[in-house]
């Protein structure tokens, strides 16, 4: 027996709520590696072959090229020692080489993946304070001319294609109204901040830079707004259907009846009981909001991890497409941890599940 | 409540425009005309990214060879955008020996580096026996060539064959000279251990009229004004190339966002503002068919009269109305800028009563091809899906049924590769601008090997390649070349089709934009108005 066993036993009790997100953490690295080997093999199974899609029409006729390009990629060897090379190259943080870039894509995916955060967490921002307020008026002036027409705003921003929103807001503001800035994260001729954290916005005001700070912000505006859109919408409908199924509770109706201000029935009692389903969307829409930024980065010539898996999945280039694969895949898998700790915060019963 | 929910959020709406309106005004302060906020002129030019390195040895795609020309200086360079005659650049003359083989260079006297340092001989042999023997994807183009330092000023390349070629080929960025010193320091090498790519992505080790501030691959490339030039200095002292799509970029260069827009299609440059200059040439891009020689993969299209028939079944006029202005009909596989192409009266035309006879004449009835093509693939702009399907549209009018078989340009590649099509859309554009780049059409070499034509399958023609490789002297290899793009034309199994338009689009304060089929636009020579 282990001589720390039975203490284990007699001792202090591991908390529910810490077990609860030990568990979950645990999980979450056995996905994860669950995700390294998804996008390896799917990656792998994709018809065509690297070496035509990388070198040129001259340069295949070589077979000595050849054979040193793929030498070089270690695509001579058999698949499962690539699969073996390429997670013993990750546990050391090691990506690969990318293809295109010959840079590790380690770092390529540090100079991308800030880019598509601020973008993507402008547009969560902006839809979760929108979304919820939007759907609070909407359940409560039910029925009224603000609920129809929010109503119907949300379905157009849920039903319109985000890239041709993205084509028709960069014409309107951008061409048309000329009140937004044009394509990329800031002026060229302002240069960028120096980076720190890689959001641009965040650096410029580290380093003071007002200018900087201005034109990264208007940059983000229009982009932001577009993605959020959808989101903007589906929080809306989820927030609205929440409140309302709240506002029929019999607590809310008790509250009400003891005389309690609105403010402090909707603050105290409605919002955060309609919470819970809330921050399910909003996380799983933050995920949508990832793969969504493909075709608003295209548009907008942002340069985020969008162009960069576009242009990797394009030209074969799998260590890139692995690493885009398991990044994404991973901030998804953040987003769904964050989400059920939430859950586990709000709602007690749920640790015990 | 309500209403106070509903203040809070149209509030919210407000200052949300409001920060909108205000950052687009701030941005907007930068001038139009491409002046910067740090004082100098700035360019920004758009451009649909291909660009892999900034390694002049490693570059082989368009977007790097713009880089390249730009930071990196050649032995030989053309003359704005005629490729018919290489001019001194680094070396102050040239001379071809009789036999073709050797080439014998002067260099230029007090040409520097960036860094301030003199230019050696050492440094041209060690740049171009570095791109030989790293074994990169342009290494191909000094195949065989010795390169050697006679003196101090003087270099020779020579060559185990005639190599008449090689002053078209040293004017190619990939050939560009390196500060062999500071390039050795970080890591280059002559050989494939080569390790200097990285730190040339960041940094550059050149002569040229600009050096690299900032070089991402899939995003944005900045250069600034190499102080050190010794030539005419550029009219801008920074230039940015930012990676943007086509429909974007017309919208930027429309709104003085960008001054210069590289992609735009024959419809895409219809209906532009006075304001702007529109640049339309044909590319040296050429789209042509090929029908598949090896009778394993097909019976019906090894037949010559089947061959016939489809060149005379394609409607040419209509193709060059879907590729839009600036587009020609290509008379044969070496496309118009080049020395040795044919002349346009020479081009096939439409004759469907002929391709009928030609059929008929095959033996083969109602014949069925599969046609297969790069689906998602742009040729300047051309979309290759409905240039197939006038083709299939055209040939049916003949009595041949095309079957198209479109795949992603990875997947179609490989068929292509590995002669597996049975007929093909594809395009080839110039590795340099020289003739002999054409004889990878005939039989054995690299696409004549994709129409299933292995050596030996077409002795005359083969003959009249070689005669046209070793022929020295302009006239003698126009007329070398004219006379294999006859023979290819007569009885080969491609059907050249056109050149697609190259439409560049610049503000009206840019000057001297000039089409380069090499390196698409010469940053340097760009001028301010």
């Amino acid at each position: 027996m282990k001589p720390d066993a039975p203490r284990e036993r007699t001792g202090r009790r591991v908390p529910p709520l810490a077990r609860f997100l030990v568990r979950r953490v645990l999980l979450a690295v056995l996905m994860a590696w669950g995700i390294t080997l998804v996008t390896f093999v799917l990656t792998n199974l994709v018809p065509g072959d690297p070496v035509a899609a990388n070198l040129g029409q001259r340069a295949l006729g070589d077979p000595a090229i050849v054979a040193q390009w793929r030498a070089e990629h270690g695509l001579d060897k058999p698949l499962w020692q690539q699969y073996l090379l390429h997670l013993q190259g990750l546990l050391h943080g090691d990506f690969g080489t990318s293809q295109q870039s010959h840079r590790p894509v380690a770092d390529d995916l540090a100079e991308f993946v800030p880019a598509t955060l601020e973008l993507a967490g402008a547009a969560i921002l902006v839809s979760l304070v929108l979304g919820v307020a939007f759907g609070v008026i909407a359940a409560l002036r039910r029925d009224r001319l603000a609920d129809h027409t929010l109503r119907v705003v949300s379905l157009i921003g849920i039903s319109v294609p985000t890239f041709w929103l993205a084509l028709m807001a960069f014409y309107v503001f951008f061409y048309r109204l000329q009140i937004t800035p044009g394509s990329g994260r800031v002026d060229v001729a302002l240069g960028s901040a120096p980076p720190v954290t890689g959001l641009q916005t965040v650096d410029a005001l580290l380093a003071g830079r007002w200018d900087i700070f201005a034109s990264a912000a208007g940059h983000l505006v229009t982009p932001a707004l577009v993605l959020a859109l959808y989101t903007i919408g589906l929080l809306t409908r989820f927030t609205r259907s929440a409140v309302l199924e709240v506002l029929g509770q019999d607590y809310v109706r008790a509250a009400r009846a003891k005389g309690l201000p609105g403010r402090v029935i909707l603050f105290r009692y409605v919002l955060r009981s309609a919470l819970v389903p809330v921050i399910t969307v909003a996380g799983l829409a933050f995920g949508s909001l990832l793969s969504g930024t493909v075709l608003v980065e295209a548009i907008f010539a942002w340069p985020g991890i969008g162009q960069y898996a576009y242009k990797s999945a394009t030209t074969l280039d799998l260590p890139a497409v692995m690493g885009v694969g398991l990044v994404v895949g991973v901030v998804y898998l953040a987003i769904n941890l964050v989400v059920d700790v939430l859950y586990g915060v709000i709602d007690p019963r749920v640790r015990l599940q | 409540m309500a209403t106070r929910s509903q203040k809070a959020a149209v509030l919210l709406a407000g200052a949300l425009t409001l920060a909108a309106c205000g950052s687009g005004g701030t941005s907007s302060q930068a001038p139009a005309d491409g002046g910067g906020a740090g004082g100098g002129k700035t360019l920004v030019i758009d451009t649909s990214f291909d660009l892999k390195t900034a390694d002049p040895g490693r570059t082989y795609e368009p977007t790097g060879l713009i880089v390249g020309k730009a930071v990196y200086e050649t032995l030989l360079t053309f003359d704005g955008a005629d490729v018919t005659k290489p001019v001194p650049a680094l070396a102050e003359s040239y001379e071809l020996s009789e036999d073709g083989k050797t080439l014998t260079l002067k260099l230029k006297q007090g040409s520097t580096f960036a860094d301030g340092s003199p230019i050696t001989a050492d440094d041209v042999v060690f740049s171009l026996t570095r791109v030989r023997d790293m074994k990169g994807t342009p290494s191909f183009l000094l195949d065989g060539v010795e390169v050697a330092k006679t003196d101090d000023t003087t270099v020779t390349l020579t060559s185990k064959t005639a190599n008449p070629a090689l002053p078209y080929i040293l004017p190619n960025p990939a050939l560009g000279i390196l500060n062999s010193k500071l390039a050795k320091e970080h890591g280059a090498t002559a050989d494939a251990q080569d390790k200097a790519e990285q730190w040339l992505n960041s940094s550059s080790a050149g002569s040229g009229p600009y050096t690299i501030e900032s070089f991402n691959v899939s995003s944005q490339v900045t250069l600034k004004a190499n102080p050190k030039y010794y030539g005419t200095k550029p009219a801008y002292d920074k230039v940015v190339l930012r990676n943007v799509e086509a429909a974007t970029q017309k919208l930027n260069v429309q709104r003085g966002d960008s001054q210069i827009a590289l992609n735009l299609s024959g419809d895409q440059v219809t209906g532009m503002p006075a304001t702007l200059q529109v640049k339309k040439t044909a590319s040296a891009n050429v789209i042509f068919l090929l029908a598949n020689q090896d009778s394993s993969i097909s019976k019906t299209t090894p037949n010559a009269k089947f061959v016939e028939a489809v060149r005379k079944g394609v409607d040419y006029a209509g193709l060059l109305e879907l590729a839009g202005e600036g587009a020609t009909q290509a008379p044969g596989v070496i496309p118009s800028q080049i020395l040795g192409a044919l002349p346009p009266e020479q081009a096939a035309k439409r004759d469907v009563e002929g391709a009928k006879a030609a059929l008929a004449a095959s033996g083969l009835s109602n014949p069925t091809v599969k046609l297969e093509y790069p689906s998602e693939l742009t040729v300047n702009g051309l979309s290759f899906q409905p240039l197939a399907e006038r083709i299939q549209a055209n040939l049916k009018e003949v009595g041949i049924t095309v079957d198209l078989q479109p795949a992603p340009v990875t997947t179609a590649l490989d068929n292509y590769r590995n002669g597996k099509e049975e007929m093909g859309l594809w395009y080839w554009g110039p590795d340099y601008p020289d003739p002999s780049d054409y004889l990878a059409f005939l039989p054995g070499k690299t696409v004549g090997l994709r129409a299933g034509w292995k050596e030996g399958a077409a002795k005359e023609i083969e003959a009249a390649g070689v005669k046209a490789a070793e022929a020295i002297g302009d006239d003698a290899r126009k007329s070398a070349y004219a006379e294999v793009q006859n023979q290819l034309n007569a009885a080969g199994p491609f059907v050249p089709l056109i050149q697609p338009g190259q439409n560049i689009v610049s503000a009206a304060s840019v000057t001297g934009i000039e089409y380069h089929p090499v390196w698409t636009v010469d940053v340097a020579d760009l001028g301010a108005k």
